[in-house]
């Protein structure tokens, strides 16, 4: 595979040719914000659209998750554009998340508490409405607590759930402002096939999916690779 | 390809067509009447299968040597039914809004008698001494019918009819030619595709015809979800072989072997027809394993989609076609390179493959000589709306939007006056009175901050509240959203929220500001082009209307009348007549009753808004008003 | 499990002849299963995803995701108000709000009596006729408030009749 020298944020970096630039960054210990993209996965759906980085010779923002780098690319992460649509992206997301920290089980393991610094947003939104979903918390079971409002629908716990798992009882249902993860016929946890070996919640950044006691085992998917001394 | 296969194929072809002919003849020229009855959606909502029915049954009772045929829609929808009737000795004559009676009456009188029954003609379609023909009429001179010239003509369950018309001649003379060839035809003739964005066609067939990977794919987007525009829906049910023809020259050109052509479950009717004629061209051979004798095999299925705006975008269409709920997808990788099964895959709007088979047959400089600079041939637009003449036009682009209002859809109905013009459905925008000179084309209103979208027209009134409308859009756009990225989902819901709380007057004026920010970052940041189009309509009226917005806003007050909760009826007690109480039966919630002087009075808190009243109400009374901001309505004594 | 639920699986198996388990089947399948059925319950739905060898919620996922199919039993009579751009601009939403208000249920909703489906449309193709509200599949013209009435009156006096010639 051949290797391709880029600078991101200034700093000189080599990477394979066509690796997305999220993770290049990331490896490299640059911090782009994240929630809906997978290493592991193939392709990134590239729906929270909190990782717009800013590309010389481009006149619009990109998805860091989708752009392959190129030979001389030029990746600016902190570009005013870019940092505009990834804090309205965000914004909008904490519009509708239900901003409880205080007594939130997940506070600790928490990303969304760790984008809103970075982003530099405050958790309460002023210029724009609440828009809460208003779905019921589905607590039936015995070790975990879903609670849909919470949720950013990044989609890691589907992902888990039927690519490493292989069980397939979780996913995407419903459309636009109604979309959910949800089971077969929108029942509780407990009814559903689920195993109940919350591997899902283990990879859940936003609280939607915690544990009951606030403990248990947290793990972040995207975290950064050691680089191979080429 | 070798000279023995392409004389099989043109020997073939031959055959077919002599027949198709004869039977044309026969039909035309045999010296009996030919009654066409237009049974495309808009005729039968209006009741053209009850004509055809009693046309069927008149000609039986009276056992008339007569053909009734069925046809699609000529574009004159305002005056379905339609029926023509072509009789020896006559130019053939077209009658509008035709019911049973006048049917029965046509056929006693003109048929069987000699009276051509002028007081229902809408017009002929030769010209003659005695009825106006259609090219004879003022919209005539603006409109040039290419893909809708068959639409209304020939009967689209009858393959011949569409061969003898001159169909499936270009697919005979495209499989004679390398299909770079082909390619670089469809590029000189600088065709754009019609779903929307504009692409160049020929471009995206090089592409394909370029990109490894097999098999390869073709799929005719008839997904059309406009929820004003139905073109592609009258073009599939009024000649579907056109668009057939042009697919199958396009999966030869890039070298695909199967196809799928997407209709949206919700036209039934298109769907029917659209599978009869894949029936009658596999069994003729155009279709399906060695078309016409050659090497070349091409079939096509049909899909019917299941009802989401959101499927007319091409990634999201083929994930349904794949099974899955109706999500897009990043492009890059577009379809042309890696679509269905992630294999090369050709898509094209129904209005662009239809024009393939003109563009074979008269070549490239014909089609490149009509339009603009950046944008050939023609446009199709569904006029609705303030408009006299609604239903389907063909013009060339470039034409002025004044000229497709007022020329061809005979202006505003009732007096009123212009007030915009929301052109592109939902990823449209709303254009003032100033751009009524603009000339129509891909580039021009893109600049103007409208779209050319899918083509629908409406024209909007004095009566028409530009925030409402704008609302409207949304609401679309929003319920329509996949959902999958946050911009889209979230973003057209927090708009719709403010929007709707300005259209009930609890807007504040922070709200425009957040509005347009908002909508800039959409556009920006969505993934596929439902959201990055959705801010539009928000975006146009804000720029054209801001005045009403702040209307709203600032003085709770609708300028056009329309938003209701911004609104209050009121009669005028000075032209309320004591004797008349039209107004009192009609309401729907008794919300109005005579006071002690016989003069009616309005309960506000009973009323609905429902604007029975006002029309009830006599025009010589012309007793009933609105007020904005409600609170304007002197008090009741 | 129910009789119906047992006519309902074998209805939907005898459909699922027709077809091969390819998973681009399902969306066909669905449509023709809602066909047979009038709506897709839960035992058909767990059925195809059995055929298909696809998770049960693939199936779900589906059909929330698409306007065409509804997961209720659909009502006795299905009105359904275009709300079209050229209805709505000629009052299409008055006329839902009359619809709303005379059957006390909302849009996408079934009377308690199961009577009554209403929905909206989108261009239904007729947009001379606006307001237009199809009514068991037939476009009504005009559909203004006072329409809704007659229209509604003229299914209660058609019930009244039923009710006496079986009496
Ligand atoms: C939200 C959305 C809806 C669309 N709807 C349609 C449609 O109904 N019909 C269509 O042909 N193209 C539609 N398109 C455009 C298609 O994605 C695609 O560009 C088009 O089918 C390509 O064909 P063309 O090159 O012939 O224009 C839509 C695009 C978007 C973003
Ligand atoms: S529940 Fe958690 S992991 Fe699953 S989609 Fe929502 S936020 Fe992501
Ligand atoms: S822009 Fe809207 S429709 Fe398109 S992918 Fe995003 S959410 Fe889905
Ligand atoms: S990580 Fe790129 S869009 Fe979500």
């Amino acid at each position: 595979m051949k290797t391709v020298s880029l600078t991101i944020d200034g700093k000189e970096i080599r990477a394979k040719e066509g690796e997305k630039v999220l993770w290049v960054a990331l490896d490299n210990g640059i911090y782009i914000p994240n929630l809906c993209v997978i290493r592991e996965a193939l392709q990134s759906p590239a729906a929270c659209r909190l990782c717009f980085v800013e590309v010389e010779g481009k006149d619009k923002p990109v998805t860091a998750c989708t752009e392959p780098v190129i030979e001389g690319m030029v990746v600016n992460t902190q570009g005013p554009q870019a940092l505009r649509l990834a804090r309205t992206a965000f914004e909008l997301l904490m519009a509708s998340h239900p901003v409880e920290c205080a007594h939130c089980l997940s506070r600790d393991s928490c990303e969304l508490l760790k984008i809103a610094p970075h982003l530099k947003v405050r958790l309460k939104i002023k210029r724009l409405r609440g828009l809460p979903r208003g779905l019921p918390i589905d607590s039936s079971s015995p070790l975990f607590i879903y609670d849909p409002n919470k949720c950013v629908l990044c989609g890691r716990c589907v992902w888990v759930c039927r690519e490493r798992l292989g069980i397939g009882d979780i996913s995407f249902a419903h459309r636009g402002f109604q979309r959910v993860v949800a089971t077969f016929g929108d029942e509780p946890m407990a009814r559903a096939r689920c195993s109940a070996c919350d591997e899902c919640v283990t990879v859940c950044p936003s609280g939607a999916l915690c544990f009951k006691d606030g403990k248990g085992p947290k793990e972040e998917l995207n975290r950064p690779v050691e680089k191979s001394k080429s | 390809m070798k000279v023995d296969e392409l004389s099989t194929i043109t020997a073939a072809f031959q055959g077919i067509k002599e027949r198709a002919e004869s039977r044309w003849q026969k039909l035309w020229h045999s010296g009996q009447p030919v009654i066409l009855v237009g049974t495309a959606t808009c005729g039968r909502a209006a009741g053209s299968l009850e004509v055809l029915q009693t046309l069927r049954d008149e000609v039986k009772k009276q056992s008339l040597e007569c053909q009734v045929i069925e046809v699609g829609c000529m574009g004159y929808c305002y005056t379905e039914p339609i029926v023509i009737i072509s009789k020896p000795g006559y130019p053939s004559i077209a009658y509008g809004h035709v019911n049973p009676v006048i049917a029965e009456r046509l056929i006693k009188e003109f048929i069987l008698g000699d009276n051509p029954c002028l007081e229902f003609v809408i017009g002929a379609l030769e010209k003659n001494e005695f009825v106006p023909s259609f090219s004879e009429f003022p919209r005539a001179e603006y409109e040039q019918k290419i893909i809708l010239k068959n639409c209304g003509y020939i009967d689209p369950e009858q393959i011949d009819h569409f061969i003898a018309s001159g169909g499936y001649e270009a697919l005979v003379k495209v499989l004679g030619m390398p299909p770079e060839e082909i390619i670089d035809e469809v590029k000189k003739s600088e065709l754009r595709g019609r779903g929307g964005a504009g692409f160049p066609t020929g471009e995206k067939w090089e592409i394909c015809r370029h990109s490894r990977g097999r098999p390869k794919y073709v799929i005719c987007n008839g997904d059309e979800g406009d929820p004003g525009a139905f073109m592609d829906r009258t073009i599939l049910e009024s000649d579907p072989h056109s668009v057939l023809e042009g697919m199958v020259i396009a999966a030869y050109a890039v070298g695909a072997r199967y196809g799928y052509i997407y209709v949206r479950a919700e036209y039934p009717l298109a769907v029917y027809r659209v599978q009869v004629a894949l029936r009658q061209a596999r069994e003729l051979k155009l279709l399906g394993k060695n078309i016409l004798g050659s090497n070349f095999s091409f079939d096509i299925e049909l899909f019917q989609g299941s009802g989401a705006f959101v499927c007319g975008e091409e990634t999201s269409l083929i994930t349904s076609i794949e099974g899955n709920p109706g999500i897009p997808h990043h492009r890059p990788p577009y379809p042309a390179v890696s679509g269905l099964y992630g294999k090369p895959t050709l898509i094209n709007n129904v209005k662009t493959l239809t024009y393939i088979r003109h563009i074979i047959e008269n070549g490239a400089k014909w089609f490149a000589a009509i339009g603009t600079e950046g944008s050939k041939g023609t446009a199709v637009f569904a006029l609705a709306g303030k408009v006299v003449n609604t239903g389907l036009t063909e013009v060339p682009m470039g034409t002025t939007l004044r000229q497709v209002i007022f020329d061809v859809g005979s202006g505003i109905p009732g007096g009123k006056c212009f007030k915009a013009v929301q052109i592109g459905g939902p990823s449209g925008g709303c254009l003032p009175e100033s751009a009524l000179y603009l000339p129509i084309d891909f580039d021009s209103l893109s600049k103007a901050g409208a779209m050319m979208g899918s083509g629908g027209i409406v024209v909007l009134d004095e009566d028409d509240c530009m925030v409402e409308m704008a609302h409207y859009f949304l609401e679309f756009t929003q319920w329509e959203s996949c959902g999958q990225c946050t911009f889209c989902r979230l973003g057209t819901k927090q708009m719709l929220e403010a929007l709707g709380e300005i259209t009930k007057g609890k807007g504040k004026i922070e709200d425009i500001d957040m509005l347009a920010e908002l909508a800039e970052d959409i556009k920006a940041g969505s993934l596929c082009g439902l959201g990055k189009t959705a801010p539009n309509s928000v975006l146009s009226t804000l720029r054209y209307f801001r005045d009403e917005y702040e209307a709203h806003v600032k003085e709770g007050r609708c300028p056009a009348l329309m938003c209701q909760e911004l609104i209050a009826y009121y009669i005028l007690p000075k032209k309320c007549e004591r004797s008349c109480d039209a107004c009192v039966g009609t309401c729907t919630v008794e919300a109005i009753s005579p006071n002690k002087d016989r003069i009616k009075v309005i309960d506000k808190e009973k009323c609905v808004k429902c604007n029975t009243c006002l029309v009830a109400c006599p025009l010589q009374y012309n007793a009933i008003v609105k007020f904005s901001p409600p609170d304007q309505v002197p008090a009741s004594r | 499990m129910t009789k119906e639920q047992v006519n309902h699986i074998q209805e939907t198996r005898r459909i699922l002849k027709q077809f091969s388990r390819k998973r681009g089947n399902l969306i066909p399948i669905l449509q023709e299963v809602q066909g047979k059925l009038g709506y897709l319950p839960r035992e058909a739905m767990l059925v195809i995803a059995g055929f298909l060898g696809i998770p049960a919620i693939d199936v779900y996922g589906v059909v929330t995701f698409y306007n065409q199919f509804r997961l209720n039993p659909p009502g006795k009579h299905s009105i359904r108000v275009c709300l079209g751009t050229a209805c709505h601009m000629k009052g299409g939403y008055i006329a839902l709000d009359a619809w709303k208000r005379r059957l006390d249920i909302d849009s996408g909703e079934t009377t308690p009596d199961r009577e009554f489906d209403l929905d909206t449309v989108a261009c239904v193709g007729c947009c001379t006729m606006a307001p237009v509200t199809v009514v068991d599949d037939k476009p009504q013209a005009q559909v203004e408030p006072t329409k809704v009435d007659g229209i509604l009156l003229s299914f209660e006096l058609e019930k009244e009749k039923a009710s006496k010639e079986n009496l």
